[in-house]
């Protein structure tokens, strides 16, 4: 419980629900699809999430399970043939759309990804980058863009600022260039920043120094953080909510111990398992979830991990669960809150 | 040396390197390594990027060829075997790939990819079907995925389609660089267990290239931790783990972001892992060394046997273990 | 500004995958491809026509294109202008206009595939030793290459005709010695990126001799390069033969070529313009028609190239 004291003093978040803040950006229903008629895949369905100010939450799942779609989606940033097939993206209040984006994109709401190249133009030196950045959105004149982003250079670690500013992207290693991008993005302070795995593609030590660096930035720019990742323990150590997702939907969300001390979805358990641990007697196997995830697309009428579910019965392939619980705490399983509900034998190591 | 199944000494690998218009650099990327693999046995080899865990993939399968040193494959040296002599040698020695995208052939079926291993091992066309059914029950693939093209299967499908391929000229040695590192979790769990079972059903040996210390602590008998082209520890894999000597392995442990440790704020490792170009004199960790004394700027350590099966290239390691309290019994 | 991150990219090639398993043949794709576009598909059929004309050509044109009409030429000897009996007119010598287009069209063709043909095979052997082989032969290749990319090609076939004297053969023979050098280089840059593909080191560390992985896990991914550059290529030469019997060193008299009739056509276009409008209209379209087709192939193939991999 040590860290949940450390939480609070950086980033308070209040508990009584009647004093909740304005959420800085609200997934209502969101369902996006890939083509069309015919040919149309959804990929992510029915997805409901409500970051507030300085809030952490981390975004977990598998490959396909739409997480990146469903932050693509709110940046209204769809590759096409995506498009938001229902629900809507709500930023501070307002509905979004890819014409208004302009106005908060970058500004209310910044993002960096896993591969930093593709966001930083590679044949414009860092500086002109930066600067261009806070001349347009901040209004600073030249000179004082120049000093900026001297400033944030220093400030996410860079050892020589003055001589990064004169490079270009591609001549950094992949954490220089994480820890650019990150300084470009937090740059005019956004309300939410969205980190799609930025550190997959990272050393560990590296990862660690990025994440640190993500934390102290969020904190000193009361950013709200929407981390995505596909490594539970990247997302534990840093958030403190949790949304597990699969095969395009929700299936549990809570606090960090909610999601990791009282594990309730069988998904999630079973996610939990399957990494091996760093400690401890060492198994002869690990826990592995049988088979593979669903195809995108591929709609069935029940509870999508119904196949792969260790304690799956008759009514979890006829009904698809919905996600219920208090606010804050809520798990799409038949199996939740059901007393009477056959337990597993096996499924029970999470570390 | 006899009874092992792979044997490196001294292996040495150098890339040139242009800088500018003229002149170029050596870049060390393998300094003279030193690793045995007993049969059966599976010996981890982790470190970070640019620490030359691949490029000694690379030359141990002949794709990249060594500045010196020797490779030794059961009794045979196979590092300057060319042509015929090599070919017959190849198959001794197998590798699954990191990227299970790239590694099949996307317009060959899973029949003829593996077929093809069987034709050189042998294998006459009639019994290539068969044998082909056993090898993809085997890795726990339906038969029916024979006829699929890559492109057709998942990630998972296709790293097991290559251990397949592996498996079809019978090695003795199969190296895995980073091979579950492109898997979601759930599925690298079923590929590490299905590792596991071929080995103790076939007693083939591994050598596993990963970055994921976790996964190799699971996997690995041994341990070696590179940096920059060269082992800074090697140990049982367990008693690495649970008490790392060499403190850039201790700062790779407590970077592992870990669901059970998670708030526990801990010491994050500075700085990058050198040009290896242009490495620092001395220990080539120093620089990020929370621990480096005067010594670590200008003497760069060996590696050096500490205890069973145990060897450390750190000044300070060593001494603390040759000084008398640390020596008789290393604490928990 | 925008890419998809790995994790995702399964996600949209998971989709690409599923239609790849309904439909794994490219002629179903190259069909559905070309109900959306309607350039694609006009350019495709008018080279199906060109094909069928002249393959069919003696019974196609109503006339013998050689034989000199005494009532092609009016009283003062003049061509006849298009009409009922000649549809497209006759030209100075009283010949069918029409009907010596459509046997022009088979020379044309004949020209462009045969003389593509030779240069692809030259230019795919030449390419993927170059570029398996690597180091020295790679070198000594490529210069040879260089040298002859370095000629501009219409002078350098002019040359060569000068030398060889005008025949069929020795254009097909000039143009495919001059056009293979683009494939070569092409295709060795593509064989450089394939002999770094994990699955062509995988053959190698099987034992799998060079020879066998070259045809088996090279070649196969060269087609698509090949078809759009055999497409392009036959634009390619059908332009140098047309502008060789323009000047005269082409394909001999009296067979009708559209180069030819070009430049005959162009002495009377004051007082016969159909001479000149008709060969060109059919030599623009045709070069035109094989271009727009190799734009489409280019885009049809290239995913196919992906499909397995990214």
């Amino acid at each position: 419980m040590n860290h949940q004291s450390r939480r609070a003093e950086t980033t308070p978040i209040p508990t009584d629900v009647d004093a909740r803040r304005d959420p800085v950006v609200e997934l209502d229903d969101l369902s996006v699809a890939f083509g069309s008629g015919s040919d149309e895949v959804e990929v992510v369905r029915g997805v409901s999430l409500r970051i507030e100010r300085g809030q952490r939450v981390g975004l977990v799942g598998e490959s396909g399970s739409g997480k990146s779609v469903t932050a693509r989606a709110i940046m209204q940033l769809l590759p096409a043939p995506g498009r938001v097939s229902s629900g809507r993206v709500l930023i501070e209040g307002a509905v979004a759309s890819p014409r208004g984006a302009r106005r908060w994109r970058g500004t209310t709401v910044a993002m960096i990804t896993q591969d930093p190249l593709s966001s930083l133009n590679p044949l414009v030196r860092i500086g002109a980058q930066m600067t261009e950045m806070l001349r347009h959105h901040r209004g600073l004149s030249r000179a004082q863009a120049r000093a900026q982003a001297l400033e944030l250079l220093e400030a996410v670690g860079i050892p020589d600022p003055p001589r990064t500013f004169r490079q270009f992207p591609s001549v950094l290693s992949g954490g220089m260039r994480q820890r650019v991008a990150l300084a470009i993005a937090i740059s005019c302070r956004p309300r939410l920043l969205i980190a799609d795995e930025p550190t997959t593609a990272l050393d560990v030590t590296i990862q660690a120094q990025v994440l640190d660096l993500l934390e102290a930035m969020s904190a000193e720019s009361e950013s709200a953080v929407l981390l995505i990742s596909h490594d539970l323990g990247v997302v534990a150590n840093f958030c403190d909510t949790i949304v597990v997702m699969y095969a395009g939907r929700v299936v549990e969300t809570g606090t960090t111990d909610q999601i990791l001390d009282e594990t309730a979805h069988p998904y999630t358990l079973a996610l939990l398992a399957s990494v091996p641990s760093m400690g401890g007697d060492l198994p002869e196997r690990l826990a592995s979830i049988p088979g593979s995830p669903p195809a995108p697309g591929v709609v069935t009428p029940g509870c999508p991990f119904a196949p792969r579910c260790p304690i799956a019965q008759d009514r979890c392939s006829r009904e698809a669960p919905a996600l219920v619980g208090p606010p804050g705490r809520s798990v799409a399983c038949h199996a939740f809150g059901d007393a009477s509900w056959p337990r597993p034998v096996s499924v029970g190591g999470a570390p | 040396m006899s009874d092992a199944a792979l044997a490196v000494r001294g292996l040495t690998v150098h890339f040139r390197v242009r800088r500018g218009l003229v002149g170029s650099r050596v870049v060390r990327a393998v300094d003279g390594v030193d690793l045995a693999l007993g049969p059966g046995e599976t010996l981890g080899v982790a470190g970070e990027s640019g620490s030359g865990k691949s490029t000694i993939a690379r030359s141990l399968v002949h794709l990249t060829r060594p500045n010196g040193g020797t490779i030794t494959l059961g009794e045979t040296d196979v590092t300057s075997l060319r042509g015929a002599a090599l070919r017959r040698y190849r198959r001794r020695m197998q590798m699954v790939y990191q990227d299970p995208y790239d590694s099949l052939d996307p317009r060959m079926t899973v029949r003829d990819a593996i077929g093809e291993a069987l034709a050189v091992r042998g294998l006459s066309r009639d019994r290539r079907p068969g044998e082909v059914a056993r090898l993809l029950s085997r890795v726990n693939l339906p038969d029916a995925l024979a006829a699929r093209y890559p492109g057709q299967l998942s990630g998972g499908q296709r790293q097991r389609v290559s251990i397949a391929r592996a498996l079809a000229v019978e090695p003795d040695v199969i190296i895995c660089d980073e091979a579950v590192a492109a898997l979601d979790v759930s599925i690298r769990a079923q590929v590490l267990n299905l590792l596991k079972d071929i080995q103790r059903d076939t007693g083939v040996a591994y050598l596993f290239i990963s970055h994921d210390l976790s996964t190799l602590r699971f996997v690995a008998d041994r341990v070696a931790i590179m940096y920059v082209g060269r082992v800074v520890e090697h140990g049982p894999s367990l008693e690495l783990f649970a008490e790392p000597l060499h403190p850039y392995t201790r700062a790779l442990i407590a970077a592992v972001p870990s669901v059970t440790a998670r708030g526990t704020k801990r010491l994050h490792l500075a700085g990058e892992p050198p040009d290896p170009a242009n490495p620092p004199t001395g220990c080539p960790f120093h620089p990020r060394c929370p621990e480096a004394i005067d010594e670590c700027r200008r003497v760069r350590p060996e590696l050096t046997v500490v205890g069973p099966g145990r060897s450390v290239a750190c000044h300070v390691a060593v001494r603390s273990f040759r000084s008398p309290r640390s020596a008789a019994e290393p604490s928990r | 500004m925008i890419s998809i991150p790995e994790s995702e990219a399964a996600a949209v090639v998971g989709v690409g995958e599923t239609a790849a398993l309904a439909e794994p043949r490219l002629w179903r794709r190259a069909l559905r491809s070309l109900a959306h576009d309607p350039v694609a598909l006009l350019s495709v059929l008018f080279i199906l026509l060109l094909v069928v004309v002249a393959l069919f050509a003696p019974w196609i044109a109503p006339h013998n294109p050689l034989e000199q009409f005494p009532n092609g030429l009016s009283d003062v000897g003049a061509p006849v202008a298009p009409g009922a009996r000649f549809w497209l007119g006759t030209d100075q010598a009283g010949r069918d206009v029409l009907s010596r287009l459509i046997y022009g069209a088979r020379v044309s063709l004949l020209v462009g595939v045969v003389a593509t043909g030779l240069a692809s095979a030259i230019g795919v052997v030449v390419g993927t030793v170059a570029g398996y082989a690597g180091g020295i032969v790679d070198s000594v290749l490529m210069r040879v290459t260089d040298t002859v990319l370095s000629f501009p090609i219409l002078l350098f076939c002019i040359a060569l005709i000068a030398v060889t004297g005008p025949s069929t053969r020795n254009v097909v023979l000039v143009i495919a010695f001059a056009y293979w050098t683009y494939l070569a280089r092409v295709v060795r840059s593509q064989v450089l990126s394939l002999k770094e593909r994990e699955f062509v080191n995988a053959a190698r560390t099987l034992g799998v001799r060079h020879a066998t992985i070259v045809r088996r896990h090279v070649l196969p991914h060269l087609w698509p390069t090949i078809i759009v550059y055999g497409t392009l290529g036959i634009a390619t030469s059908i332009l140098i033969e047309a502008s060789l019997s323009f000047l005269g060193i082409g394909v001999p008299l009296p067979q009708a070529s559209w180069g030819e009739m070009i430049s005959e056509g162009q002495q009377y276009f004051q007082t016969a313009p159909w001479l000149l409008v008709a060969p060109g209209v059919a030599l623009i379209l045709t070069v035109l028609a094989f271009n727009l087709a190799g734009d489409w192939l280019t885009d049809l193939m290239d995913p196919a190239e992906r499909e397995g991999g990214r």
